[in-house]
């Protein structure tokens, strides 16, 4: 028996299939077809099963059936919990650029408006600075002029980028339970960009979750044997960068091996598995240690 | 195929990417179109209007459009939600146009939808376009054509372009295609070259 789109035949005889050009396309996905022999489906079959009447109404008839199926396809794919926080967590990054840039900018261009003006012993960072412009600017009812204005922009900017970090890190709690209890929804979050989807990172070794982000030192190593990288994103999470340095590699090693384990229950089971999750965080906190390598050291 | 002076051009509702008019004509870009390039740099074939042809690596449906305006049907497949939402709206306005959301390398996937084609058109970014094409022949009847668009940098990013072609012309002929005309894309697009072949 051949089916296709608009019924099955077998041995001459035609079954047409009867309903609205959503269910032809539910109907299109369930069938499997045999690639092996294969004749592909004929207008005129269906104008013998009673389907429509000619060419053009076969075409019509099968645009509409083309058209669910891809509009429902895209539905579904974008309905996945994962999608979304990419597009956030690649804004908020983006966001960070933007701000640092123009914050730089902004306090160059305040160093022309006041020549006697340094930023040296002062400690002040440019987002301090543009904060204190745009108050200023507040103050005096907008009488500050154009670099007043950037200045205020740039700082409701910032104020739209921790609401933004806050969705992020909730989002990311909820798609991805297990990876944001060990390092974080934020970084969880920057794990899943990075590797292209929640899919994607569970499909990903324990020694690539290691070093993404690293990607120039990555090859720099490869190409040129300089060190390898100890670490990438990962190192943005706390146990990373403050752990001691010379068990720093070891505890990138470690956690990433359990970040890889714990990507998987996400797409997998998706929700928290608490029994693993203590066991983890024992074991990267021993890592952590120095002492824990004691042997080593004596 | 229709040319208003020596510029290449489709007959059809404008509009589709902010494409450029001639005389009520649709401008067809070489830089933005392969298949353009390639009827300026070699000869192509024609795309008579009783044509169907099944389009692979459809992406946005700009080059669709084109090929839409001249032939009876295109069934594009493209496997990206994101392009396949422009896809989808240059369908709702283009009777001929079938959008199938489905992977170019399981034709089992779409083979209950698309009809044997007069000509396969091919143009993803995979490695293993060879056999991406080889596979989608069933469709394709005795006699019909192939255009295959060959990405050399997909196929292998440190292997030398040249290398990749001819690697690529071997697969094809050895399936028992005969090749006809084979061309670089240069100067608009790099890296690009277009074989055409025969079942």
């Amino acid at each position: 028996m051949q089916s296709c789109w608009f019924g099955d035949v077998e041995a001459g005889q035609c079954t047409p299939f009867t309903g609205d050009s959503a269910a032809y396309a539910r109907r299109v996905r369930e069938i499997r077809t045999s690639m092996d022999p294969f004749v592909p489906p004929d207008w005129q079959q269906a104008v013998a099963c009673g389907v429509c009447r000619d060419r053009a109404e076969y075409l019509a008839l099968l645009q509409k059936v083309c058209i669910a199926g891809s509009e429902q396809a895209v539905r579904e794919q974008y309905a996945a919990k994962d999608v979304e926080l990419l597009q956030m967590v690649r804004t908020l990054d983006e966001m960070d650029t933007v701000t640092n840039v123009l914050s730089e900018r902004v306090a160059d261009w305040y160093q022309i408006r006041h020549p006697s003006f340094s930023r040296k012993y002062r400690r002040t960072p440019a987002h301090v600075l543009v904060k204190s412009i745009s108050e200023r600017n507040r103050e005096r009812g907008g009488g500050g002029g154009a670099l007043g204005k950037v200045a205020a922009e740039i700082t409701s900017l910032a104020d739209a980028r921790t609401a933004l970090a806050k969705e992020v890190s909730a989002r990311a709690c909820d798609v991805m339970p297990n990876t944001s209890a060990l390092i974080g929804g934020l970084v969880a979050a920057r794990l899943l960009s990075h590797a292209g989807g929640l899919k994607e990172l569970s499909r990903l070794p324990a020694s690539a979750i290691q070093v993404l982000g690293a990607r120039t030192a990555l090859f720099a190593h490869i190409r040129t044997h300089a060190p390898s990288p100890k670490h990438g994103i990962i190192f943005q999470h706390r146990r990373v960068h403050n752990a001691p340095r010379e068990v720093r590699g070891k505890v990138a090693r470690v956690l990433a091996g359990k970040l890889a384990i714990a990507a998987r229950l996400d797409y997998y089971r998706g929700c928290a598995v608490p029994v693993f999750l203590d066991d983890a965080q024992a074991r990267i906190d021993r890592a952590g240690t120095v002492e824990g390598e004691g042997d080593k050291q004596q | 195929m229709i040319c208003v002076g020596d510029v290449l051009v489709s007959k059809g509702e404008g509009g589709v990417y902010g494409e450029r008019m001639l005389d009520g004509y649709r401008v067809w870009d070489p830089y933005r179109s392969k298949l353009a390039a390639l009827y300026l740099v070699g000869t192509g074939i024609e795309l008579p209007p009783y044509m169907k042809v099944l389009y692979l690596g459809a992406a946005n449906g700009t080059t669709v459009s084109h090929v839409a305006d001249y032939v009876e049907v295109v069934y594009a497949v493209e496997f990206a939600p994101r392009p396949m939402q422009d896809l989808l709206e240059v369908a709702r306005r283009r009777k001929n146009v079938m959008p199938i959301l489905s992977d170019a390398s399981c034709p089992e996937q779409y083979a209950p939808l698309v009809e044997t084609v007069d000509l396969l058109y091919q143009d993803v970014a995979q490695p293993d376009q060879a056999a991406i094409a080889l596979k989608n022949c069933v469709f394709l009847k005795d006699g019909g054509y192939l255009i295959l668009m060959l990405k050399t940098r997909s196929v292998d990013i440190r292997k030398e372009p040249a290398e990749v072609f001819r690697d690529t012309l071997d697969i094809l002929m050895s399936a028992g295609l005969t090749v006809t005309e084979s061309t670089w894309l240069a100067p608009y697009h790099q890296d690009h070259a277009a074989i055409i072949c025969t079942k």
